[in-house]
């Protein structure tokens, strides 16, 4: 009971949030001073046609105007059209965000599973080879370009060794499943064509291990740091001298412990993941929210750019509140911190 | 406090030897990765003249489908494939293999209009009334024949929705009822008022006046919006080719006609690939998996360069790039001093060393292969004419000017060439970059001192480039560099009027020659269209209007 009243009061709370992400973003995206339409429609354009445009976008009404429709509009499920693809923002997102989902669980997946094992095993073997392995490996993922090390990977993996898949989501020729959830790898699953199935599995890998790679490092140096405090606690030791097995106490309460602020940091990750990620999407053609969004913002596409903000705002939102919710599993003493 | 671990680490829970072999073997996969990649970049002779795959022997071998041709290229521009609004290069080249036009050209020649769907044409001895025949047996995708009904409602269609593309027909003919059928196969036009008739053809080979199925449109009309969203991502054509589907940022996919009137294609399916990375598209195309790479940049050409597996096509563009100076500001509003800049400049350089290719020397407004071209390049860098230029105007000691630019490249390396070049004449130039958006907001009020820009044209006419760099009352170029000049202006509005085509030629040319010397430009290049396609890829040509008729393309190792 307690947890729902939390969820709700967060889901309130969350909406004012996001109401106040719309009002900036809107406001700083219409204040710079940069013409959308001119951009879109090139240098050749006629200046009647810039005109016309303007006023067929609302763009010549006062800006308390324009926002208030704006409001309007959202409240109906209407975050306008872009200017860009000339389709609802709202159908521009359905279509891009189901990749971005895809991509983002997949490259956590891999965060995870080469991060939190790294990082136990480098802190339990401290200052030894591996611990210098792994933390030479973290210092290798945060700080190699994501957009060289694609190019590197599809080089050796497409180009020369050939194991692995042009960029892109698909093979040239494979046709998509109908969409059911827009994410390719489920949909065709649900539709039961496994070669698809196959196909677009093949595609995600080499983006994902790009995307892993790098944010594993991070996870990595949390569980490590994290690992390390724990084990030094008291309770530990008491563990150990009451003759518990060493396989048990590491498990059992080292394990728990440290999961806390890891976590924090797989959600935070994967709230940045969902954003979307310009350089790998471009690099792997890979139709995500990270372009749409920054084409969006370079081409000033005033709804694009708050539809997507918001969307990254709402995501963002969302994953705090089920770190939130996992935290009372985990630590049961934080229950009482939550609620009070 | 020193945590003794000993405890914990005895017996480990992974072999520590395993690990660190697995760790090992990473760091070299990264390492031989960047050697192998950086030495195929490197361009040492043994990596680039190895063709790739199993071709030691001097017979080409097919990687892709026979019959069907694969492109990569960015496709992100591409907003709607409806003929009325489509724009931007990718939705205009797709709707080219989808559509028919009643005119067109047949790249590379770009001054004789061909007939299309218009079997023959004429004009009244008043100069506005057009009569165009309509060709008998031209099928839809949809299995209708197209009629007179089909051509009228096209091109009425664009002038009530009135987007983007419209103005290419609406300068010509504003109100929609001027455009009627006389019998099913006779079309009448009336223009608002006489124009050159190469200049109307020419307008009229735009893909804003492709011929779309009424019926098949009519049946998707949701509102007013006469099948306006329906066709965003649909087709009803008649050419060549019919739309299989368009995902965005994915792919588009075309199937050949195989009842198109001048006979089926011998491509049966087009599969563009959105690729937005050059560097993707030069690893798929040296491995073999598309047909052509479209974007690649002039240095991945060049690497290109002694595949035997591939050819590098090129065309002169419709793109000209020029340095503005704007008249309205204080030294620059000296004829002598604009002259004087055009002499400062290395235009040689810029063209070999910067873009290395990519462009030919072009001195002129109308760029190469239009009607009326003027091909005369009688600058080159003269320091000490170019000083004696200034004195005469006053400023022996040189001047300050800013010069705004775009911050892509090449056009920051130019930039900075124009600034050193500059210099020696004692000019000091100051660079200010801004975001293109920004930059042409700023051009568009006249607010911009030196500016350095391109422009092309939409259709293969002279006027529109006439227009923009000479009559200022167009509120484009000239205007924008408050170049108000009733001589050019005139001529360029005069010309686009003139029925007898060898006395229009001669104003253009007129023209031209005036604004080389008393312009507020310096034009520096034309940009070239380059494509790097496979061996087998036959009768593929760079279109400088950006149609690419994919229709006359076929795939053979011979």
């Amino acid at each position: 009971m307690r947890v729902r009243k939390l969820i709700a009061r967060r889901i309130a709370l969350m909406i004012f949030v996001l109401w106040g992400i719309i009002t900036i973003t809107f406001i700083v995206a219409r204040v710079i001073p940069a013409d959308p339409i001119g951009s879109i429609l090139g240098p050749q354009a006629p200046p009647e046609l810039v005109e016309k445009l303007r006023k067929e976008w609302g763009l010549d009404k006062p800006l308390y105007q324009q926002y208030f429709d704006y409001i309007i509009n959202v409240l109906h499920g209407d975050f306008g059209k872009s200017i860009k693809t000339n389709r609802p923002v709202l159908e521009d997102l359905k279509q891009f965000f189901p990749a971005t989902i895809e991509l983002a669980t997949f490259s956590l997946i891999i965060a995870v599973l080469i991060g939190v094992p790294l990082g136990i095993l480098s802190a339990l073997k401290k200052d030894s080879t591996i611990d210098y392995l792994s933390r030479m490996f973290a210092l290798t993922g945060v700080s190699t370009p994501v957009f060289w090390l694609g190019l590197v990977l599809l080089y050796l993996f497409y180009y020369k060794i050939q194991i692995f898949p042009e960029p892109g989501r698909l093979s040239v020729g494979v046709q998509p499943p109908d969409p059911i959830t827009g994410m390719i790898l489920l949909d065709s699953l649900l539709r039961g064509k496994f070669d698809v199935f196959l196909d677009a599995l093949k595609h995600i890998i080499l983006p994902s291990i790009v995307l892993g790679f790098y944010n594993s490092a991070y996870i990595m140096r949390i569980t490590r740091a994290s690992v390390l405090e724990v084990v030094s606690q008291e309770y530990v030791r008491m563990a150990i001298a009451k003759g518990l097995r060493r396989r048990k106490v590491i498990l059992k309460h080292v394990f728990r412990n440290a999961m806390i602020p890891v976590v924090t940091v797989i959600g935070i990750t994967y709230g940045s993941l969902l954003e979307g990620a310009v350089l790998t999407e471009t690099i792997f053609a890979w139709p995500g929210l990270g372009r749409y969004a920054t084409q969006a913002f370079l081409s000033l596409d005033y709804n694009a750019v708050v539809g997507a903000t918001f969307l990254i705002a709402l995501v963002y939102s969302l994953v705090n509140l089920v770190v939130d919710v996992l935290y009372i599993y985990i630590d049961p003493r934080t229950r009482g911190a939550l609620e009070g | 406090m020193i945590v003794n671990l000993n405890w914990i680490n005895n017996g480990g829970i992974v072999k520590q030897k395993t690990l660190a072999i697995i760790l090992a073997v990473i760091v070299l996969i990264i390492v031989v990765g960047t050697v192998a990649m950086l030495g195929g970049k490197g361009g040492a002779q043994t990596t680039v003249t190895q063709p790739t795959g199993t071709t030691t022997s001097p017979k080409l071998e097919m990687t892709t489908p026979p019959d069907v041709l694969i492109i990569a290229m960015n496709t992100g521009d591409a907003v709607s494939l409806d003929p009325a609004r489509a724009y931007e290069f990718t939705s205009v080249m797709v709707v080219n293999q989808i559509y028919d036009k009643l005119v067109d050209f047949e790249p590379p020649d770009m001054v004789n209009v061909k007939p299309e769907v218009a079997e023959s044409w004429s004009v009244a001895n008043d100069g506005v009334t057009w009569t165009f025949k309509i060709r008998k047996g031209i099928i839809f995708h949809s299995g209708r024949e197209l009629t007179a009904d089909d051509v009228v409602f096209s091109l009425q269609r664009v002038l009530i929705l009135k987007q983007t593309a419209a103005w290419v027909l609406e300068q010509f003919v504003s109100n929609p009822d001027n455009i009627k059928k006389i019998d099913n196969y006779t079309v009448q036009i009336v223009l608002d008022k006489p124009v050159a008739p190469t200049f109307f053809l020419s307008a009229l080979t735009f893909t804003t006046s492709a011929i779309l199925d009424k019926q098949e449109v009519l049946a998707h009309q949701v509102g007013d919006d006469l099948g306006s969203a329906w066709l965003t991502d649909h087709s009803a054509g008649s050419g060549p080719f019919k739309l299989v589907r368009w995902i965005r940022e994915q792919e588009i996919v075309l199937e050949a006609n195989p009842n198109y009137w001048r006979g089926a294609p011998k491509i049966k399916q087009i599969i563009i690939k959105h690729v937005p990375e050059p560097a993707d598209q030069l690893l798929m195309l040296k491995r073999g998996d598309v047909d052509i790479a479209w974007d690649l940049t002039v240095d991945q050409l060049l690497q290109l360069k002694g595949d035997p597996t591939v050819k590098i096509l090129s065309a002169p563009s419709l793109y000209l790039a020029y340095l503005g100076m704007n008249v309205g500001v204080e030294p620059l509003s000296k004829p002598e001093v604009r002259e004087a800049i055009r002499y400062c400049i290395d235009y040689d350089a810029i063209v070999n060393d910067i873009l290395r290719g990519g462009a030919i020397k072009w001195q002129t407004i109308i760029p190469k292969g239009l009607f009326g071209a003027l091909d005369k390049q009688p600058f080159a860098k003269n320091v000490t004419y170019a000083k004696e230029l200034l004195a005469k105007a006053g400023y022996p000691n040189g001047f300050t000017v800013t010069l705004t630019i775009p911050t892509t490249s090449p056009q920051t390396d130019i930039a900075a060439k124009i600034q050193a070049d500059l210099r020696e004449c004692g000019i000091t130039v100051n660079i200010e970059q801004l975001v293109a958006s920004q930059m042409y907001e700023k051009y568009r009020k006249q607010g911009l001192q030196m500016v350095l820009a391109q422009w092309g044209s939409d259709y293969p006419d002279p006027d529109n480039n006439a227009k923009a760099f000479g009559d200022y009352t167009m509120k484009q170029l000239a205007w924008r560099n408050m170049w108000y000049d009733d001589y050019a202006s005139q001529l360029a509005q005069k010309a686009a009027v003139e029925f007898d085509a060898s006395k229009r030629e001669q104003m253009y040319k007129e023209l031209q020659e005036y604004i080389l010397h008393n312009g507020p430009y310096a034009v520096l290049y034309q940009v070239l269209i380059q494509q790097a396609v496979k061996a087998w890829v036959k009768n593929f040509v760079p279109d400088p209007l950006n149609n690419y008729d994919l229709y006359k393309v076929y795939k053979s190792t011979d």
